[in-house]
C-alpha cells in the first residue's frame, strides 16, 4: 500500500515551525508556505500538529473531485498536485471540501495552493523540504521499513474515521501498536461540546 | 517523475458493492456531448454559408481553415458539455448563469458584471498578483490572439471581404456580410493597419510566448510536473504560427514571394493543428475561464445580501451561505459523505483532529 | 462606531472574496518582497557552512546565485544535525542581503545629536581620538571593551588581544558572561577543563537522560533529534523545568520545581542515592576528592525538606533518584535554567556531583554536558575575551601563563594588564564613572542585561561609546559611533559548538559596499593607536594561525586544528595537540580529569533562596527565557519577516488560577519596574510562576523587570528568578520598531505583524492559522 511517503507523528512534534519556514524555501512556491502548524491543545499543553496534504486515496482526492475546473491533477504515484495555474478559478471548493483542512487560496491571484509532497524535490530523489529539516522526525519521509528501522516497533495507520466515513490516505500517521487496526479518529463530526450532545 | 494525469483517469475502481455514480438524467454524457458538438458545428456551417452570401464571398483558398474551425466548434462544444456535466462544474454553471441572467442582480449592481469582465477577462488583474512578468507576457499573447482571431475567423468564413476598384491606393472597401462598413486608402496608416493586423498580432504573441517558453526551461517551479504536450506544445504552436505568418509578409515584401507557397502551407498546417488542439489541451482554459466570472458573480450576489456563513466552532467566516450550500450539494452528488464538515473552517478541522489524536491515539511520545 | 452614514454603506468591492482563517494567508514571504524571490534560473553555488545562531551549530548550505549573492538555504547532511534545521536557521540567510543592513559608519559627537553617515576614516579617527583623550585623562583602565560569543573564535581572540595590547586596559569582558560562565566556573572547579564531557551522539547511547533547565525544543530544536533518538532506543527522559515545555510535555518524568531551588533538588537526589546505597563507591574512591564532605552535606536534604523547598512531591525526588542511579548509562545536560542564578556555579556543581557519585562520566552514553546558548558560546570563552582569561584558557593572574602569552604577543609582562571585571560590573563602573569610554562588539546589553534602568544609566554616563554591528541594535542606537560590520556569511572563521567541536564557517559572499570585517576594524583601530605591528592580520586565517600557537600546550589546545583539517573532517573537538591528533570528542575516558591530580574535585553546595526576596507584595516568581523564533536580544531575528510573523511580540505566561483570559493585558510588577503584556493562559506553568521571553526591548523588555544580582563566583546575573506580582491592566505595551539610522525605516513587510493584535497562542508562537 504505502511506498515512499510522509509519516506524521504529532507526539514528537515540538511546534517549532521549522517545517513552515522550510516549505517557503521550496523552489516551486518560494515565499509561500503550504504547511499548517496548529497548537491543538491550547491552554492545556504546548502540543502541536503539523498538517501536510494527506494525498487521499479513497475517496481519491475529494479536493479534485469537487473542483469545477478540473484543476487538481493526481499523478500515477498518488500525489495530489496543487491546482493547475491555467485552470484554477479560485472558487475555494477544495479549501472547504477537504476533510483535513489542507488547501490554501491566494485570493488576489485567484489560485489555490497546497502541499504537493515537494514534487520538485521528490521527483529528483530528495525528501520534501519539511521532512528533511524537521528537527524531531515528527515529519518523516521514507518507506515504512526505513521508519521502523529508525524507530523500532512503531506502527502506522493510513486511514481516518470521520463518523461512519473512512478516508484512506497516501500519507500516514504514527500510532501505538495497540491502535494500529483502527482508523485514526478524524475529530469530526463533533458529537459533544462541554458535555452537551450537539448531533 | 511520473506526469500528472486527470484525477478521474487515476481513480481506482470503486470497491465492489459501492453504487455506481448515478448517470445524468436521460442520455449518457458522451451522447449529449456529441449531440451538442454536432449542433454547434451545423450552426457554424449554416452561419458560414449565410454570412458569405451563399459562398459568394467565400475564399476557397481558405477552405482548410474554415474546415478546421468547424472541427474546433465541434470539439469545444463536445468538451464543454462533458465538462459541465461533472457535478462541481454543473452546479457552478447553473449558479453562474443564474446570476448572469438575473434581472434582480442587474438592477442592484448594473456595472458589476461589465467591470468583472473587464478586470478579470480583459486585463486579467489576478495574473498580476501571481507574477508581473507573467501577467505582461500573458497580456501580449491574449491581445495578440484576440486580434488575430477577430481578423482571421470572419475572413476564413467569408464574412469579411475587401474590395477595391483601383487595385491599390484609395477606394478600398471593407464589407461584412456584403454590407460596406468602411472605405479606406490602402496606402495610409489605417490601410497599413488593416493589412498588417496579423503581423501586429504576431509581434505581440512572439515575445509573450517566448518569455513563457524561456521560463519553462529555467524556472524550477514551472518545470515541476511540466508536460510537453500540455505545457510546451501550445507555446511552440503559437510561436510557429506567428513566425510563419510574419515570414509570409517578409516573403511577399522582400523576396517577391520567394518561398511563399511553402511558408503558406506550413502556416496553414500549424494553424489547423492548433485550432483542432484547442479543446483538448491547455488552450481549453480560453473556453473555461469565463466560468470564473460566473463564480465571482455568484459570490458577489450573496455578499450583497450579506449572507456569510460562519464556522460552527470558531465563528470565523468561511464563505457565502449559498456557496456553502452549493458545495455541500456538489459533495452529495459525488457521494462524499462528509459534506457536513464544510460547516467547520479548515483550522477547526485540524484542531479537532489534533485533539482527537491526543485523546484517543496517544497523548505523548509513546 | 464609525461616522459613516448608515444610509450609504460602503460599496462592496468587486471581488469581495472571503476565505476561512489560515487558508488565505501568504504574508509570510520571509522578510523579502515576494517579487524578489526567484526560483533558481541560472544555476547556483552551494557554500557549505554552519548556522550563525545557537550552540548546536547545524551545518547548512547557503545558496549563492551567479551574481555572488546569498539567496537561499539548503539542508546539509552534516553529522551534527543530519539535514535538520530550525526556523531560525532556515531564515538566517535573509540577514545577509537585508535592506536594514548598516552600510556606512554612523557618528555623532554627543547623544543629543542625530546620527550622520561618516567616512571610515572620520569614524576611526574620532574613535581613536576619544580613546586617547579618555585614557590620557583618566588612565588606561577608564576605557572598556565588551565582546560577544557570536563572533568567530578568531575575532574573540582579537578582542582580548586588542584590549590588552592596543588599549592596554584590564576592562574587557563579553556577553558570554550572561550565558555560559556558571557552567564554565563549575567545570573548571570540578574537572579543570571547561567544556561538555560528551558529544551529542552519546545521547543516543544513554539509558537515562536528565535535562535540567533547558527548553531544548525551543532553544536547541535540532538537538531534540538526539533526545527522541535516545527514547526510540528505550532511554528514560527526565526534564527539570518549572514550565511544561515541548520536551517536558512528553517526558517520562517532568519535575516542575519552583525557580531557584535547583541545588536543593539535586542535593536531595544525592541524599536518596546515598540512603539507598546506589552510589558507585569504587568510582568515587578512584576518581574523586571531596566526596565525604558532599555526602555529609546532602544528608541535610531529605526528600521531605527538598519537596518543601522545591514545591514538588517528595516521591518524585525519590523516583528520579532511583531511575537515574539505577540506569546502566545515565547522562545529565543542563543549560541556562540552572545557570542563570545567584548560585549558578553551585547548581552546576550539584549536577556534576550527581554524575560523579553514580559513576556516570567518560563512557559512551554516560556523562555530563552543558548546552551553550550562543553559536560560539564555547569558543568565545576560551581565547581571552573574558576578563580573567588569556588565550588557551590561561589565567591572567597566573604569572607563568602571563609570561607565555607575553612571549607570543611580543610584549613586556609589565605591559599586560591584570584581571578586569564582569560585564554587569562594568556597567556599574560606567555609572560610577570609573569606566568612561566603551567599545561594544557583537552584543546588545540594552536588551540582554538585567535591570534595564541601571544599564541605560550606565551607558548614558559613558563619555564615549562605539558599537560594532550589522543591524542597528538598541544599544548601538545609543552610541556615538557605529561601525557597520559583516554578517557571518561574509567572512570565514571557526566556532566551537556545545560539544567543543570546532567547526568552520565559510565565506559565501562579498560584504556589501561600505561594510568591513570586525577583524579589519580592530586591526585598523590598533594601527591608529600605534599597535599596528601586533595586529598585522589580513584576515581570519592569519589570526587563526596565531590562535593555534597561542593555545598550544594548554588545556584548550587548538594547535592540531587547521582550516584544511576542518574542511576535510567537518569539525574537530579540542583538545587537539597535533595535526595528526583526531581530537577529543569524549572527555575523561581514562578516568582522569585535567586537574594536576587527575581527580574530580567534588564541591559542597548549600542551597540558599534567590536574591530577590518574596514578600506579600511580590509573591510570584518571574522567570525569563527564549522562544523558538527569536535569538538572544532579537536584533537579528526581529527583522526577519517569517520569524516576526511566527512570534511578533512577548507575552506573559500565567496559570489559569490567576483568573485571566488569553490576550488580557496583564501588568507584571517587580521591584525594578512594571510592564504590560498580553496573557498566555496555560496549565503548562506553575501557579506560583510567571514567564516572559526576553528578546524584545523596552517597553516590552523582560529585562526591565529582572534583577541585577550576580553569582559571586561566575558573576552571571540571576535572570531566571525574581519576585513579582501581576495585576490586570488597560492595554498591552506595544513592541517598538527595530532601530534604524535617521531617514530609514525598518523593512516594512518584515514588520507587518509586529503590532498585530493577535498575540502568540502557544510559547512556540502563533499557529499558521492564528495570524491576521
Amino acid at each position: 500500500m504505502m511506498g515512499r511517503t510522509i509519516f506524521i507523528d504529532p507526539g514528537r512534534c515540538i511546534g517549532c515551525q521549522a517545517c513552515v519556514s522550510a516549505c517557503r524555501e521550496c523552489d516551486s512556491h518560494r515565499g509561500k508556505s503550504m504547511i499548517h502548524l496548529d497548537y491543538s491543545d491550547p491552554g492545556q499543553s504546548v502540543a502541536s500538529l503539523p498538517t501536510v496534504c494527506m494525498h487521499c486515496e479513497d475517496p481519491v482526492a475529494p479536493c479534485a473531485e469537487v473542483c469545477p475546473a478540473d484543476a487538481i491533477l493526481v499523478t500515477a504515484d498518488g500525489v495530489v498536485q496543487q491546482a493547475d495555474t491555467t485552470r484554477c478559478i479560485g472558487c475555494a471548493n477544495c479549501v472547504n471540501a477537504c476533510p483535513f483542512g489542507v488547501p490554501k487560496i491566494d485570493l488576489q491571484a485567484k489560485l489555490q495552493m497546497k502541499c504537493n509532497l515537494c514534487y520538485d524535490r521528490t521527483a529528483y530523489g530528495l525528501a520534501p523540504m519539511c521532512a528533511t529539516v524537521c528537527p524531531t522526525g515528527a515529519l518523516f519521509y521514507g518507506t515504512l521499513e526505513e521508519l521502523q528501522a529508525e524507530r523500532p516497533g512503531v506502527q502506522v495507520a493510513d486511514s481516518f474515521a470521520f463518523g461512519d466515513v473512512v478516508v484512506s490516505t497516501g500519507v500516514a500517521m504514527v500510532v501505538p501498536a495497540d491502535k494500529v487496526q483502527w482508523p485514526v479518529p478524524g475529530g469530526l463530526p463533533v458529537v459533544e461540546v462541554n458535555g452537551v450532545d450537539v448531533r | 517523475m511520473s506526469e500528472p494525469t486527470e484525477v478521474r483517469a487515476a481513480a481506482p475502481p470503486r470497491p465492489p458493492g459501492a453504487p455506481e455514480p448515478a448517470p445524468p438524467a436521460g442520455r449518457s454524457v458522451a451522447a449529449r456531448a456529441t449531440l451538442a458538438g454536432t449542433a454547434v458545428s451545423l450552426l457554424l456551417i449554416t452561419a458560414i454559408v449565410l454570412g458569405s452570401r451563399l459562398l459568394r464571398d467565400f475564399d476557397s483558398a481558405l477552405l482548410p481553415y474554415a474546415v478546421a474551425t468547424v472541427f474546433l466548434a465541434f470539439g469545444v462544444a463536445y468538451r464543454y458539455t462533458v465538462w459541465v456535466s461533472a457535478p462541481g462544474a454543473r452546479r457552478l454553471f447553473k449558479k453562474g448563469f443564474g446570476s448572469f441572467f438575473s434581472a434582480a442582480n442587474f438592477k442592484k449592481a448594473p456595472t458589476a458584471l461589465p467591470r468583472m469582465i473587464t478586470t478579470y477577462l480583459g486585463f486579467q488583474k489576478f495574473l498580476g498578483a501571481r507574477s508581473r512578468a507573467r501577467w505582461a507576457a500573458h497580456q501580449l499573447i491574449f491581445w495578440g490572439c484576440l486580434l488575430a482571431a477577430a481578423i482571421t475567423f470572419p475572413l476564413t468564413w467569408g464574412w469579411f471581404t475587401f474590395t477595391s476598384g483601383s487595385g491599390s491606393g484609395p477606394g478600398y472597401e471593407m464589407r461584412i456580410w456584403g454590407i460596406k462598413v468602411l472605405g479606406f486608402n490602402s496606402l495610409n496608416i489605417l490601410g497599413w493597419l488593416m493589412f498588417h493586423g496579423l503581423d501586429i498580432a504576431a509581434v505581440l504573441v512572439i515575445p509573450g510566448a517566448s518569455y513563457f517558453l524561456w521560463r519553462r526551461m529555467k524556472d524550477r517551479g514551472a518545470i515541476t510536473g511540466q508536460r510537453f504536450a500540455y505545457d510546451l506544445l501550445p507555446l511552440i504552436c503559437l510561436i510557429v504560427i506567428s513566425v510563419t505568418g510574419l515570414l509570409l509578409t517578409f516573403s511577399s515584401i522582400f523576396l517577391h514571394g520567394g518561398g511563399y507557397e511553402f511558408l503558406a502551407i506550413l502556416h496553414m498546417v500549424s494553424v489547423v493543428f492548433t485550432l483542432i488542439y484547442i479543446p483538448f489541451g491547455k488552450f481549453f482554459h480560453i473556453v473555461q475561464r469565463p466560468a470564473a466570472v460566473g463564480m465571482q458573480l455568484f459570490k458577489y450576489t450573496a455578499r450583497q445580501d450579506e449572507q456569510v456563513f460562519a464556522c460552527k466552532r470558531c465563528g470565523e467566516p468561511i464563505d457565502t451561505t449559498p456557496y456553502v450550500e452549493n458545495l455541500r450539494g456538489t459533495m452529495r452528488d459525488l457521494r462524499l459523505d462528509f459534506n457536513a464538515f464544510v460547516e467547520y473552517c479548515p483550522r477547526c478541522k485540524r484542531i479537532l483532529r489534533g485533539n482527537a489524536y491526543l485523546t484517543h491515539v496517544k497523548k505523548g511520545f509513546k | 462606531m464609525t461616522a459613516t452614514d448608515p444610509a450609504k454603506p460602503a460599496p462592496l468591492p468587486l471581488d469581495p472574496a472571503i476565505a476561512p482563517p489560515g487558508t488565505r494567508n501568504f504574508r509570510d514571504a520571509g522578510g523579502l518582497p515576494a517579487d524578489r524571490w526567484h526560483a533558481d534560473q541560472n544555476g547556483e553555488t552551494l557554500v557549505p557552512t554552519h548556522c550563525c545562531f545557537c550552540g548546536v551549530q547545524c551545518g547548512m548550505y547557503l545558496r549563492v546565485d551567479h551574481g555572488g549573492k546569498v539567496f537561499g538555504v539548503e539542508p546539509r547532511n552534516h553529522d551534527i544535525n543530519r539535514m535538520r534545521m530550525c526556523p531560525k536557521g532556515l531564515n538566517a540567510y535573509q540577514q545577509v542581503n537585508h535592506p536594514d543592513r548598516l552600510t556606512a559608519p554612523l557618528m555623532r559627537r554627543s547623544r543629543d545629536e542625530e546620527f550622520r553617515e561618516a567616512s571610515w576614516d572620520e569614524a576611526l579617527d574620532f574613535t581613536v581620538s576619544e580613546i586617547r583623550r579618555i585614557q590620557s585623562t583618566y588612565g588606561n583602565d577608564a576605557f572598556g571593551l565588551l565582546g560577544g560569543a557570536s563572533l568567530f573564535s578568531e575575532k574573540t581572540y582579537l578582542v582580548g588581544k586588542f584590549a590588552r595590547v592596543a588599549l592596554k586596559t584590564r576592562h574587557v569582558d563579553y556577553n558570554g558572561r550572561l550565558c555560559m560562565v556558571s557552567a564554565a566556573g563549575a567545570n573548571k572547579l570540578a574537572f579543570g577543563i571547561d567544556r561538555a564531557g560528551n558529544p551529542f551522539s552519546d545521547i543516543l547511547l544513554t539509558d537515562c537522560l536528565l535535562i535540567a533547565g533547558s527548553n531544548i525544543g525551543e532553544c536547541f530544536p535540532v538537538m531534540t533529534q538526539y533526545l527522541w533518538g535516545a527514547r526510540d532506543r528505550g532511554a528514560t527522559l527526565i526534564v527539570i523545568d518549572p514550565r511544561e515545555t515541548a520536551i517536558a510535555r512528553t517526558a517520562d518524568i517532568h519535575v516542575a520545581l519552583r525557580p531557584g531551588t535547583d541545588s536543593a533538588f539535586f542535593n536531595s537526589l544525592l541524599h536518596v542515592i546515598v540512603a539507598e546505597g546506589l552510589t558507585d563507591e569504587s568510582y568515587l574512591a578512584a576518581h574523586a576528592t571531596g566526596w565525604d564532605e558532599v555526602k555529609k552535606t546532602v544528608a541535610d536534604y531529605p526528600p521531605a525538606r527538598a519537596a518543601e523547598i522545591c514545591g514538588i512531591p517528595a516521591e518524585q525526588i525519590t523516583q528520579v533518584a532511583r531511575v537515574f542511579a539505577t540506569a546502566g548509562n545515565a547522562m545529565a545536560w543542563h543549560a541556562r535554567g540552572i545557570e542563570h542564578h545567584s548560585q549558578g556555579v553551585e547548581n552546576c556543581l550539584t549536577v556534576i556531583n550527581l554524575c560523579t557519585a553514580t559513576g556516570n562520566l567518560g563512557r559512551p552514553g554516560a556523562g555530563y554536558g552543558t548546552i551553550t546558548g550562543q553559536g560560539n558560546g564555547q569558543g568565545g570563552r576560551e581565547h581571552g575575551q573574558k576578563s580573567d582569561l588569556l588565550p588557551g584558557g590561561r589565567s591572567i593572574t597566573n604569572p607563568e601563563h602571563r609570561a607565555q602569552i607575553c612571549r607570543i604577543w611580543g610584549i613586556e609582562e609589565s605591559e599586560l594588564p591584570g584581571a578586569g571585571t564582569s560585564m554587569m560590573e562594568m556597567v556599574w563602573q560606567m555609572q560610577r564613572k570609573e569606566i568612561r569610554g566603551l567599545i561594544g562588539i557583537c552584543n546588545n546589553p540594552f536588551v540582554s542585561l538585567p535591570n534595564y534602568a541601571v544599564v541605560k544609566a550606565g551607558y548614558d554616563t559613558a563619555e564615549f561609546h562605539a558599537q560594532f554591528d550589522f543591524f542597528l541594535s538598541e544599544t548601538a542606537a545609543n552610541a556615538h559611533v557605529v561601525f557597520p560590520v559583516t554578517t557571518w556569511a561574509e567572512d570565514e572563521g571557526v566556532m566551537a559548538n556545545a560539544e567543543a567541536r570546532v567547526v568552520k564557517h565559510n565565506k559565501a559572499q562579498e560584504p556589501p559596499a561600505g561594510v568591513r570585517t570586525d577583524t579589519w576594524v580592530l586591526c585598523e583601530l590598533a594601527r591608529r593607536l600605534g599597535a599596528g605591528h601586533h595586529f598585522d592580520f589580513p584576515g581570519s586565517r592569519e589570526v587563526f594561525e596565531e590562535l593555534r600557537i597561542a593555545s598550544a600546550g594548554t588545556v584548550n589546545d587548538y594547535y592540531g586544528i587547521t582550516y584544511d583539517r576542518l574542511d576535510a573532517t567537518g569539525g574537530i573537538a579540542w583538545p587537539c595537540p597535533t595535526t595528526d591528533h583526531p581530537g577529543t570528542p569524549r572527555l575523561f575516558e581514562d578516568g582522569r580529569t585535567y586537574h594536576p591530580d587527575g581527580k574530580i574535585h567534588m564541591q559542597v553546595v548549600e542551597w540558599h533562596p534567590p536574591m530577590d526576596a518574596y514578600t506579600e507584595e511580590f509573591p510570584l516568581s518571574l522567570t525569563t527565557g527564549r522562544t523558538v523564533a527569536h535569538f538572544l536580544s532579537g536584533n537579528q531575528t526581529r527583522r526577519l519577516g517569517a520569524l516576526v510573523e511566527q512570534t511578533p511580540r512577548p507575552w506573559v505566561e500565567v496559570h489559569p488560577c490567576h483568573g485571566f483570559h488569553n490576550g488580557d493585558p496583564v501588568r507584571v510588577i517587580t521591584r525594578r519596574g512594571n510592564e504590560v503584556f498580553p496573557a498566555l493562559v496555560t496549565e503548562a506553568i506553575r501557579p506560583d510562576t510567571v514567564f516572559i521571553p526576553y528578546h524584545w526591548p523596552v517597553p516590552t523588555a523582560a529585562n526591565a523587570l529582572t534583577i541585577d544580582a550576580l553569582d559571586p563566583r561566575s558573576k552571571i546575573p540571576e535572570y531566571k528568578v525574581c519576585a513579582a506580582r501581576i495585576e490586570s491592566a488597560e492595554r498591552v505595551d506595544d513592541v517598538p520598531a527595530p532601530p534604524m539610522p535617521p531617514g530609514h525605516q525598518a523593512y516594512k513587510e518584515a514588520q507587518a505583524s509586529r503590532t498585530d493584535p493577535l498575540p502568540p497562542t502557544s510559547p512556540q508562537g502563533r499557529g499558521t492559522a492564528e495570524r491576521s
